[in-house]
């Protein structure tokens, strides 16, 4: 097409085209109307189902009720409470450790299986299935499965350990070891989401790159260091973010094990606003805990997710 | 016409519709709103009775049938609420004005509900009760156990005592007898140690309440208690410094295994099934928990401590009623049917606890079980409730029984290794964080 043709073009579609409605100082049109009655509803519903709930807790947590009554306004006193309560920075450490051990942790687990698993293995499809289990299976039976595995000493690790002269080895009632079962449950429960995620953004990796690489001299690792990773650094930004947040709100997993013990051992902030609003019945401090994790939470999401941006601008 | 109708639906009839379809379930929802403020405990104005799994699920079944054979001029309907978040499920029920009009719950829960004004004082069944006998059919002390400034919050209608147990085959194996004091409990968990058997088995872990309740009977036994006698929090006294003293000896001993501060409920039950539990505190239920190993099961008489006082913990669980209800006499008149059919929850059996009363703890389905009767012989006229030793229950209990402060406390002790005026200490100070609210 040339410069004449396309000049001709643009100045034929002109009388054609619709004039742009000028918004500025007029009402708006009837076609808008309707498009924002139309989509009212939905917006007017979402804003209920979340900022209802949200209002009612943030009042909760600057007042001193229960579930029933709301109690005397406190101001911020819940939220100085609980930052200058040494269970919170006990809590918090935890969190940090879990948070961390499991989102790596699942992440290189993950990752080597998905990379097993694009190798001609025979029954891949079997063990693939096989490695999804854990994810699958409700947390309640896994949780079960494992108390089961190193409850007591009878339990089968622990007779394991005493007969390879490890002598009697309480995996849930030392503080250390607990917070070690507790990260390693984590990891073995989480690593077949990575393995997924990863195993998605591999197949979409062009494989002539690795066969011009290979061509250049590149090994395997040099391979994966400077190919592998930087393609599917996008996708695993992604799920550090999404594990990050599943970590940190992770309930289930160390209450039904431990229960946040022993004596606080491997208490998490979502395990103590929990035990602060239902055993101890502290509403206030309980949901103060739980919108200081928020606030975390969005930072932590917000700064990963600039990092998604700067990948996909390199 | 205009372009728009061509679908056979103009524009402002599709909003219409629309309109009409999202404001039918609101006005719905204003309506069912409007009937639940007017019939209050709702079902169409039944009266709700919400009961919790007490027992086996049979208990529940019975349960139902009692509600269901209820021919009171009010109709009453049945719920299960399951323990796990029972406290949400009432709350929240209770703040919308769907909570039950009578209900069973946990041991503290009625005085939990009527410091926030949700509970029908229980004064004026109480002296129906002693019109028509029932009254004086209740075990010494039980109805005492309700009282507060204010009334009555509830009435009970089974304890949950804490007596000890022992294996009597494993005792024998050790060669020592049953022990009567503290100082022979040390010794026999000392021979047990020996055989590999635990001589005061107990439990901690995730949702397992037990090991607290252990600590506080062993307190509770040597003459001290969580409290004063005004009801404040008063744990770091000599009769409890002692008490957790002869714990963490039990502890260092290895009388404790070592693994109790993260045994749970199941954990707890697997050790007294497998024989690797000779002595311990436990609810009165053990022996029907632990399979074959039941029948060697038996309940200790009450310990003699190191300061000379016999005692032990018990909880007196309760029906409530609310302010929440078709009508009080209503309430009244159900509750009344109620307590008079529950000796069917021992005449099944269906697992249920220790009884009020007198009539049923006599009778000969009950009276079988020689466990059962020492419990309610030996153990029930020297038990004390949480609160001890104040003697009136308070609101604030519902929040020590399973809170964080006496969980911690528990598992620090079994541990061993803290100081027990530290770990007292810090006790104090967990339960005046709950208590001053």
């Amino acid at each position: 097409m040339t410069l004449t043709q396309g000049v001709s073009t643009k100045s034929r579609s002109r009388p054609t085209a619709p004039p742009a409605p000028s918004t500025k100082g007029k009402r708006p049109s009837r076609r808008a109307i309707t498009m924002i009655l139309l989509v009212a509803p939905a917006i007017i519903l979402v804003v209920l189902i979340n900022a209802y709930p949200l209002v009612v807790a943030a009042s909760q947590s600057i007042h001193n009720g229960t579930l029933i009554v709301t109690g005397d306004f406190v101001g911020l006193s819940n939220y100085a409470d609980v930052v200058t309560s040494p269970r919170f920075w006990s809590a918090a450490r935890f969190t940090l450790i879990f948070t961390v051990v499991g989102v790596f942790g699942s992440w290189l687990a993950g990752m080597g299986l998905a990379l097993l698993l694009r190798t001609k293995i025979p029954a891949r499809g079997l063990f693939k299935i096989l490695l999804m289990l854990p994810w699958v299976v409700p947390i309640v039976v896994s949780s079960t499965a494992w108390n089961w595995l190193v409850g007591t000493p009878d339990s089968p690790l622990p007779a394991l350990a005493s007969q390879l002269g490890f002598g009697e080895v309480h995996f849930l009632a030392d503080p250390t070891l607990a917070a070690i079962t507790v990260c390693v449950f984590k990891v073995w429960v989480s690593f077949p989401f990575m393995m997924l995620m990863t195993s998605a953004a591999l197949a979409a990796v062009d494989t002539g790159v690795y066969e011009a690489a290979g061509i250049d001299g590149a090994g395997r690792w040099q391979q994966f260091v400077h190919i592998t990773l930087p393609l599917i650094s996008r996708s695993t930004y992604i799920s550090w973010i999404l594990m990050t947040i599943f970590c940190v709100n992770d309930f289930p997993t160390i209450y039904l094990l431990t229960g946040g013990g022993p004596v606080d051992a491997t208490s998490s902030l979502v395990v103590l606003a929990y035990r602060s609003v239902f055993q101890d019945l502290l509403t206030g401090p309980g949901v103060a805990i739980a919108f200081l994790m928020t606030l975390v939470l969005v930072i932590i999401s917000t700064t990963l997710y600039r990092q998604i941006k700067k990948v996909d601008i390199a | 016409m205009s372009k728009a109708q061509h679908g056979g639906v103009s524009r402002r009839g599709f909003l219409g519709l629309a309109g009409a379809a999202i404001a039918a379930p609101a006005l719905a929802a204003c309506n069912v709103s409007g009937n639940s403020g007017a019939n209050k405990a709702g079902g169409g104005g039944a009266l709700k009775f919400w009961d919790m799994p007490w027992g086996t699920p049979a208990y529940n079944d019975l349960g139902k049938k009692i509600i269901t054979d209820y021919t009171g001029s009010t109709k009453a309907t049945y719920q299960i609420i399951q323990w796990n978040g029972f406290y949400q499920t009432f709350s929240s029920a209770i703040a919308s004005k769907t909570g039950p009009a009578v209900s069973s719950g946990a041991g503290f829960q009625a005085f939990q509900f009527a410091d926030q004004g949700q509970i029908a004082y229980a004064d004026n069944f109480i002296e129906s009760l002693k019109k028509d006998g029932t009254y004086d059919d209740f075990l010494p002390g039980v109805l005492d156990t309700m009282k507060t400034d204010k009334g009555y919050a509830g009435v009970p209608w089974q304890t949950d005592v804490r007596p000890f147990w022992y294996n009597k085959a494993l005792l024998d194996q050790a060669g020592v007898s049953v022990p009567t004091s503290w100082d022979e409990l040390l010794a026999a968990g000392k021979a047990l140690k020996k055989v590999g058997v635990s001589g005061f088995a107990t439990g901690a872990g995730a949702g397992n309440n037990l090991g607290a309740h252990t600590m506080v009977a062993m307190m509770v036994n040597n003459g001290g208690g969580m409290f004063d006698p005004d009801g404040k929090p008063d744990c770091v006294t000599d009769a409890n410094i002692q008490a957790m003293t002869f714990v963490r000896e039990l502890a260092n001993e290895g009388i404790i295994d070592s693994g109790a501060v993260s045994y749970t409920a199941d954990n707890l039950d697997a050790q007294w099934k497998n024989k690797k539990a000779g002595i311990g505190i436990h609810t009165p239920g053990l022996a029907a928990r632990a399979g074959t190993t039941g029948k060697d099961l038996h309940v200790m008489d009450p310990l003699k401590s190191s300061s000379g006082t016999v005692a032990g913990l018990f909880f007196v669980n309760n029906l409530m009623m609310y302010t929440n209800t078709p009508s009080q006499e209503a309430s009244e008149a159900f509750l009344k049917y109620y307590l008079g059919q529950i000796h069917t929850y021992w005449q099944s059996p269906v697992g249920v606890a220790v009884p009020v009363l007198k009539s049923i703890a006599k009778a000969d389905y009950y009276a079988k079980d020689p466990n059962q009767v020492a419990i309610v012989d030996k153990w029930m006229p020297v038990c004390k409730t949480y609160a001890a030793k104040k003697t009136q229950s308070f609101a604030a209990l519902a929040a020590v029984d399973g809170g964080q402060p006496l969980a911690q406390f528990a598992q620090a002790m079994l541990q061993g290794k803290t100081d027990p005026k530290a770990a007292l200490t810090t006790l104090q100070q967990g339960l005046e964080s709950i208590v001053k609210r």
